[in-house]
């Protein structure tokens, strides 16, 4: 199946242990080192979904053909969950030190789960198309629990030898969050 | 109703008794007596431009189709079908000619007129009548400037009475310029573990809360410090109704800190204050709840939301953001980051709201803790009528008077007195009167 664009173990490999090792910083809470993993022009995107009928549905009769958006993903330029650079990154996890941050007082246990990585070469030869599905767990107080689930779309950047997040384009699969906020990272 | 109701709220002494919070029989009249009665918000007209455009919503509990018909006119419909009570549309948002139900295919047009009834010839033997089956309508529907609202009580008073005072206040977040205002695309959904009224009064007065419960958020930059600083004038305002707004003084910095928002707001001054009056310079209305659950804030976000209930101890959040039609894009842009960082589900400030009151709403469950009322005693016997401002005006700038005007009038309707019994308001000067 392989064909001579795909990327070589050793990339695929090198990937992976990248992602994990960023979750584990996320489930260990070491955020500022977490946020060493993002270059300096990073954008960080989560989108949300909503309920639309594709164009093909008979439960509805559309009027107006030419104005129908069927897209459920919210826009990059429509209210996002997450839009973030690295400067308001850096302030939401200035803020977590604070001892004010009272949604992460005490805080949440995570589990941060990814799957599904595909790495695809890009145009530019120092970054590389990751994509990946996360599920996260979230415990919180006594018996709150949340699940977070959705995909991700990184480009990675070589930088000094080392890879680093330089957008994240992240979608979650719900309409409505059934979580009360979203007080974690992804 | 049992008699007692009352009892549940002593806003002259300011205190409020837990159970309203948290009992599931005081949560059924609430749906039937406040959420089936008052006037609620549906949509803005900005999201339903065109013929065919429908929005689906909920009024209380009742799942309601807001749709503009091929004629341009907008109705608000139960979005149910009438043969089984199916769920008709289960889109949120889109355009259609007509809506047909999954389960046995009855159409609607968008008007709400029933046109089609599979095997009506044959089942039905010709003899339904389907123009006595069309979609059940709203009992009144109507918009102030832009934003539709809603009640299912026919007697329920007009819409610009039930606004009464308010609809100045409105104005000073949705009318500062011409064209009022349009929407960031897109919207906030989600689930908070906790009663609908503890947002509804939070944005309705509590300004009390913003610099312990904000610290984290304002030290690190995202709400800017206008809190902290002293602000004599500053006011909690009823302007009646059970109608809630926080003001500052009228030049205390009141704006998501984007250098963008900030010029933008010194450069529309003079229009504002020629349009909105001279009101404008005693004070700024920046937070306040319209009566019951439709609230809107304009410093760090430029938001407005709809606390949909969902039973006694939980409520789904439905939040917009907004910004004056006219407003650069420049400016367009830095409100919508402001309304992703700050407000919303990951917002720096809003996440800390919802863990304060799920934990407000959790603790009453317990029989004993039911039994001591909450204090809502703050500056009681500091307020008074301010014609100027149309509205009952706190002494300090921290002041729970907005509060206790809002349970007032929820005590009121609760027990379904009619209307017409209704103090003007709830407030002590109607009552005197």
């Amino acid at each position: 199946m392989r064909n001579e664009n795909s990327p070589d173990g050793g990339l695929i490999g090198e990937v992976e242990q990248f992602l994990y090792r960023e979750a584990r910083l996320l489930d260990d809470r070491q955020f500022h080192e977490w946020l060493q993993l993002f270059t300096d022009d990073a954008r960080y995107f989560m989108a949300g979904r909503s309920n639309r009928y594709p164009q093909s549905s008979k439960a509805i009769a559309i009027l107006d053909p030419g104005r129908y958006v069927e897209s459920d993903v919210t826009g990059e330029d429509e209210l996002a969950l997450f839009d973030e650079d690295k400067t308001t990154l850096a302030a939401r996890v200035a803020r977590l030190d604070t001892g004010m941050a009272w949604a992460e007082d005490p805080p949440s246990r995570t589990r941060h789960l990814i799957a599904n990585i595909e790495v695809e070469p890009s145009e530019s030869e120092v970054e590389i198309n990751v994509y990946s599905n996360f599920l996260v767990y979230r415990s919180r107080a006594e018996t709150e629990e949340d699940f977070y689930v959705g995909a991700r779309r990184d480009v990675l950047r070589r930088v000094d030898g080392d890879w680093k997040i330089a957008r994240r384009r992240m979608v979650l699969d719900q309409a409505v969050l059934t979580a009360k906020n979203l007080s974690i990272f992804f | 109703m049992n008699g007692d109701m009352h009892e549940l709220v002593d806003a002259e002494h300011g205190l409020i008794s837990r159970r309203i919070f948290i009992e599931p029989e005081i949560y059924q009249e609430e749906l039937r007596n406040i959420f089936a009665r008052c006037w609620l918000f549906l949509c803005h007209d900005s999201q339903i431009p065109l013929p065919g455009d429908f929005f689906t919503t909920y009024m209380g509990e009742d799942p309601v189709l807001v749709v503009r018909d091929n004629g341009g006119r907008v109705h608000a419909l139960l979005n149910i079908c009438r043969h089984r009570g199916n769920r008709l549309c289960r889109a949120d948002s889109g355009n259609a000619a007509s809506f047909t139900c999954a389960y046995h295919g009855w159409t609607y047009r968008n008007d709400g007129r029933l046109t089609g009834v599979p095997y009506l010839k044959e089942a039905y033997h010709n003899a339904f009548d389907r123009d006595r089956w069309g979609l059940v309508p709203v009992a009144q529907l109507d918009q102030y400037k832009g934003l539709w609202f809603a009640t299912f009580d026919p007697k329920a008073p007009p819409l610009c009475d039930y606004l009464g005072e308010m609809a100045w206040y409105l104005d000073a977040f949705f009318d500062r310029r011409e064209g009022g205002i349009e929407f960031i695309g897109g919207m906030h959904k989600w689930v908070m573990p906790c009663n609908w009224k503890f947002p509804a009064e939070n944005f309705g007065g509590d300004g009390y809360h913003t610099s312990w419960s904000h610290r984290s958020a304002i030290d690190t930059g995202s709400g800017g410090n206008f809190r902290l600083a002293p602000d004599p004038l500053g006011v909690m305002l009823s302007p009646g109704k059970g109608h809630c707004v926080i003001g500052v003084g009228p030049d205390m910095l009141a704006d998501p800190p984007a250098s963008e928002i900030l010029a933008y707001e010194d450069a529309i001054r003079p229009e504002m204050e020629a349009r909105l009056g001279p009101r404008l310079n005693r004070i700024k209305p920046i937070v306040g709840t319209v009566f019951p659950n439709f609230s809107l804030l304009r410093p760090t976000s430029r938001t407005f939301r709809v606390w949909h209930p969902r039973g006694p101890d939980k409520t789904e959040v439905w939040a917009w953001v907004y910004a004056d039609k006219q407003a650069p894009p420049e400016v367009k842009e830095a409100i919508r980051l402001a309304g992703v960082r700050v407000f919303g589900p990951s917002g720096s400030f809003e996440q800390d709201d919802m863990d304060n009151w799920q934990g407000c709403t959790q603790t009453g469950r317990g029989v004993v803790a039911r039994s001591y009322p909450l204090n809502y005693q703050m500056g009681l016997g500091h307020d008074r009528f301010d014609p100027a401002l149309g509205a009952w005006a706190s002494e300090y700038r921290y002041s729970e008077n907005n509060h206790r005007h809002f349970y007032r009038r929820w005590a009121e309707l609760i027990t379904g007195a009619p209307w017409a019994e209704l103090a003007n308001g709830g407030t002590r000067e109607d009552r005197h009167a």
